[in-house]
């Protein structure tokens, strides 16, 4: 391939790629992301290509195979244009049907239309859909539009024109007065304005300079990162160099979470393309910048995701956090300034530096602008990625996007920000989406994981959940987080086993206050969140379990009670094969629970058909 | 030097082989030899601190400190269940239980017969899809108990493919 | 040539050399930071968290360990305001519950005014103060010790828990060991967790009398077994 020395042979690209496709009648794009992979959509791709060539049609069919759209419930899923027809839940099985029926006469199959769970509706078209219609898609749009692993198809939409105009028209300066106008602010759940960030980065003396990328996306229930990276790696590639232009780095690193293979594989291609146009390297575009990236992989340490520890990892360190009096924009990577930012903050640059700061800013609130990419899941109707503006209400996200209760229960609450968040109740849901909001409530934006909840989960149990995760992934290094919080997980063991004390309730508030203030890193410091907002909030469910030893979610273990009623029993011995713990006898011609060897983990009440376990 | 230490070291020059020979690359290799090896033999973490100048103790640390490394060989089969909150909220503990009982090891652990390692994380990305299992890097979402049951079986029963030595 | 900055701490106008640590620069003008962690000739490590100071900018204050903040001029720290006490009483507390027997624990409990210790005691032999650790790397250069594993399976440990040959056998690590000043000789029996009542509190003033109790508050929380003031010998 020809390196690109000029901005004119970038359109040429875009040009070429343009008239190839003018050759194919139908497009058919296959989302292809870590989801539906897990949904099976490799066989359906298989399928597919093999139905098209056994009808002769791999030339006039185009396949696009796609990052992550973000209705992942819904996978295999795939969109045919022209006429933007969505089908959902493909089996390989259809994939005849769909070629025959759809691809050559024109016809839509009904049974594989989305289902409006609010209407019952069938929805033809994707544009229709409710999911996507509330959101504003302006990164994940771009999912749907690119084949990751080929860089022509992100040119093709406008990829590197921002980069473009950055290099021929903008001084250095300027770039960052234009983040800076923006009010960009890290997407990685810190939300420290990306503008200021650059520009102590710029100002600190020391050379080289370094750009880092952190998509060590820790947070459980968070993919945004994932799907970004996988889908449309260009747009943080571009993001980068952006980035490293202004604040004057040659040097930069992407450094991707250990069980992420297929964002560390797309990755790597997108960088190997862009070297091999000379968007990354010596020269690039004809000019003096020079810049180019390293993929790192992690080790497997949620604690990499700060970024302190981030750096030690990539210098082959262990994964520990350095106080932080010193800023890693003047001394980073190495000793050198380094400037790091979340794998969504960096993909949003193109589109603010091409479509402009105001553009950007117009959307949002008056100090969280632009639109953020948030995980729902959870007990919610539509789990997925969902990107919308800044302000919009939780309520609008849950039961607007979301379409409200998965398992017909009430729901009862949300967890924002992962484990450093904390769990609001439905009664907050009419707060916006915006930085301070939530910290304010005594949660947090965070990354953007937003797990629903019901009532059939424990919010104690809930806390003492996130307690262990911090616990698990707690670095060791600081005596408030490593003792601390295992002193809290003593107490919160004591209320979910029946031992709890409103003294000892007292000490758990007190020891998370200590934890808060005094922890070295921002783990350490934010740790308590999950505890102190479920004491805050749902207070009363720690009274029962503390007063009453009664838990009302009938989740903790030691405070509920599994046993066969005999009037509906069959004995077909279900509950009995299921179990794993062999706790289960037949006496006579029913079932029995042992209660010395029964371990409450709930199977027998899964797999009993004639809901004969009673949970008490 | 014996056969097997020669072999050794030869397998070793050839991770080796390409890189610059710096501290910074430590985790990189340690990558490479897990892989090869499916764990971290001490003799060969020896000869990586020699080679790449890294005090023996640092090795040390960032082999223990990383859930990617194992200073103990693994299974044939590796059993990987997630424990991320929107999992967990979807019931992802019973499978430990349903693992607890059908294998008999708890999360770190493999089992007698060397056929299975089981191992937890905090999340694999694939929210939506869950409660979610990755056996032998392939990913399988909805998990019931019932399904993890069934794949268990399966696995073991399945013919044994020599994994290269 | 040394240069020196001023700077205030508790209101007190401190005068201290440049590179020096706000933690050394309070001690040698006799304000008291308790510390456990710190130890001069050493690179601070910031990890015991007792020597937090409140650092006032910008009329905002943040939560710093004094150790590891470099003096700068015109600085302004607080060291013992209310929250800043208590945070540091609670984290004494977490340490003496964690290693009841150290003496030097128990003293500096006894400075933060810990009376009781409301959690259960365990009985690490190790706080992981990291001492040993940066005695051997930083002034023996043998770098024989690490912090192994994470959270509390952290530990200090030799490589592959066997001692290279390039130990120098110095020992300088048991030396600067606090948990190695000769701990509580009364053992803590399962069921009748509490101290012996055979320590020795620095705060002693008494010069004439040796092994002698001096009743501290500390030990009313431990349930101390020392019940009376009569004399105990070792």
């Amino acid at each position: 391939m020809n390196k690109l020395n000029s901005a004119d042979k970038l359109k040429k690209i875009s040009e070429i790629e343009k008239n190839k496709n003018q050759k194919f009648i139908k497009l058919v794009t296959l989302c292809s992301g870590t989801g539906c992979t897990a949904s099976g959509c490799q066989a359906v791709l298989v399928a597919l290509k093999k139905e098209l060539k056994k009808e002769k049609l791999s030339q006039k069919v185009k396949v696009r195979t796609t990052g992550c759209h973000g209705f992942c419930e819904q996978g295999p899923l795939m969109v045919i244009e022209p006429g933007n027809i969505f089908y959902c839940h493909i089996r390989p099985q259809d994939v005849p049907e769909i070629v025959l029926q759809t691809l050559v006469k024109g016809k839509t199959i009904d049974r594989l239309f989305y289902t409006d769970p609010a209407t019952g509706n069938k929805i033809t078209s994707e544009r229709n859909i409710p999911f996507y219609k509330a959101q504003d898609r302006v990164l994940l749009s771009q999912n749907k539009l690119v084949d990751p692993t080929d860089i022509n198809d992100y040119i093709a939409i406008g990829g590197y024109s921002a980069l473009i105009k950055v290099l021929s028209s903008i001084k250095p300066e300027a770039v960052i007065e234009e983040i800076r106008k923006s009010g960009l602010r890290g997407r990685g759940g810190a939300g420290f304005p990306t503008g200021k960030k650059w520009e102590y980065c710029l100002r600190a003396t020391g050379s080289p300079k370094y750009v880092i990328c952190n998509a060590d996306e820790g947070d459980p229930g968070a993919y945004m990162d994932r799907s970004v990276l996988e889908g449309n790696p260009h747009a943080v590639i571009e993001g980068m160099l952006i980035g490293a232009y202004a604040i004057g780095a040659e040097r930069g690193y992407i450094y991707v979470r250990n069980e992420y293979p297929l964002a560390v594989q797309h990755s790597k291609i997108a960088v190997k393309q862009a070297r091999e146009l000379g968007l990354l390297g010596k020269n690039i575009l004809g000019t003096k910048f020079a810049f180019d990236i390293k993929i790192a992989r992690g080790g497997g340490a949620f604690i990499c995701g700060e970024s302190s520890a981030l750096m030690a990892s990539l210098e082959g360190k262990v994964g520990e956090p350095r106080p932080k009096d010193i800023h890693t924009t003047e001394k980073g990577f190495m000793g050198y300034p380094t400037n790091l930012n979340n794998v969504e903050t960096w993909a949003n640059v193109p589109s603010i530096i091409n479509k402009g700061a105001s553009w950007f800013a117009k959307k949002g609130t008056e100090h969280s602008k632009g639109t953020k990419i948030f995980a729902l899941t959870g007990k919610v109707r539509n789990t997925g990625l969902v990107e919308v503006p800044m302000g919009i209400s939780l309520r609008e996200i849950i039961f607007g996007i979301g379409g409200g209760p998965s398992d017909g229960k009430k729901i009862k609450a949300v967890q924002t920000g992962g484990p450093s968040g904390g769990c609001l109740p439905e009664k907050m849901f009419d707060l916006p989406v915006d930085f301070e909001a939530l910290t304010e409530a005594g949660s947090m934006m965070g990354s953007g994981s937003m797990v629903v909840m019901d009532e059939a989960t424990c919010m104690v149990d809930m806390a003492k959940y996130f307690l262990k995760f911090l616990i698990d992934e707690s670095c060791g290094k600081c005596v408030p987080c490593r003792v601390g919080l295992s002193r809290m997980q003593e107490i919160i063991n004591d209320i979910t086993e029946g031992r709890g004390t409103q003294d000892k309730l007292n000490l758990l508030k007190e020891t998370s206050e200590t934890v808060t203030l005094a922890s070295l890193c921002a783990l350490g410091k934010t740790a308590p969140n999950p505890v102190l907002s479920t004491i805050k909030y749902f207070y009363s469910e720690y009274e029962a379990h503390i007063k009453e030893k009664r838990c009302p979610a009938g989740v903790c273990r030691e405070l509920i009670h599994y046993s066969i009623l005999k009037d509906k029993c069959t004995g077909c011995m279900a509950c009995l094969k299921g179990c794993p713990h062999t706790a289960i006898v037949k006496e006579g011609r029913i079932c029995k629970i042992l209660d010395d060897k029964c371990h409450k983990c709930g199977i027998c009440k899964e797999v009993c058909k004639f809901s004969a376990v009673k949970l008490s | 030097m014996n056969k097997t230490m020669q072999q050794g070291k030869t397998r070793l020059n050839r991770l080796l082989k390409n890189r610059q020979g710096t501290s910074c690359e430590l985790i990189e290799v340690l990558q490479d030899v897990q892989e090869e090896y499916n764990y971290l033999p001490e003799e060969v973490l020896r000869v990586v601190s020699d080679r790449l100048t890294v005090p023996l103790i640092e090795v040390f640390r960032v082999a223990n400190f990383y859930k990617a490394f194992t200073l103990k060989p693994r299974g044939r089969h590796l059993l990987t269940v997630c424990l991320g909150t929107a999992c967990h909220v979807r019931g992802a503990p019973k499978f430990l239980d349903e693992v607890l009982g059908q294998l008999k090891v708890v999360p770190g652990e493999t089992t007698e017969d060397g056929e299975f390692t089981v191992e937890t994380v905090n999340c694999l990305g694939a929210c939506a899809l869950g409660p979610v299992v990755v056996l032998d890097g392939k990913y399988y979402d909805h998990m019931t108990t019932q399904k993890l049951r069934v794949l268990i079986q399966q696995t073991r029963s399945k013919p044994s493919q020599s994994k290269k030595k | 040539m040394l240069e020196y900055v001023t700077l205030t701490i508790d209101g007190a106008g401190v005068r201290a050399a440049r590179g020096s640590s706000v933690l050394d620069a309070a001690l040698d003008y006799g304000i008291c930071i308790p510390h456990l962690c710190h130890m001069r000739g050493i690179t601070p490590f910031g990890v015991c968290r007792l020597c937090i100071v409140e650092l006032i900018k910008d009329g905002r204050s943040k939560v710093t360990t004094s150790c590891t903040l470099e003096v700068e001029e015109g600085m302004v720290i607080q060291a013992h305001t209310e929250k800043i006490l208590k945070a540091r009483k609670n984290i004494a507390e977490m340490l003496v519950a964690e290693a009841p027997n150290s003496r030097a624990i128990q003293d500096i409990a006894v400075k933060c005014g810990v009376k009781n210790v409301r959690y259960p005691f365990r009985r690490k032999d190790c706080v992981l103060c990291g001492r040993c650790v940066r005695v051997c790397s930083e002034i023996w250069q043998s770098k024989s010790l690490g912090f192994v594993g994470r959270g509390n399976h952290r530990h200090v440990s030799l490589p592959f828990d066997k001692r290279p040959e390039f130990c120098k056998r110095c020992n300088y690590c048991i030396d600067v060991c606090l948990m190695t000043i000769p701990p509580c000789p009364g053992p803590m029996k399962k069921g009748n967790e509490a101290l012996c009542a055979l320590c020795e509190s620095q705060l002693s003033m008494s010069e004439k009398i040796q092994d002698s109790c001096v009743d501290c508050r500390l030990g009313e929380g431990f349930g101390c077994v020392r019940k009376d003031r009569s004399l105990i010998r070792v």
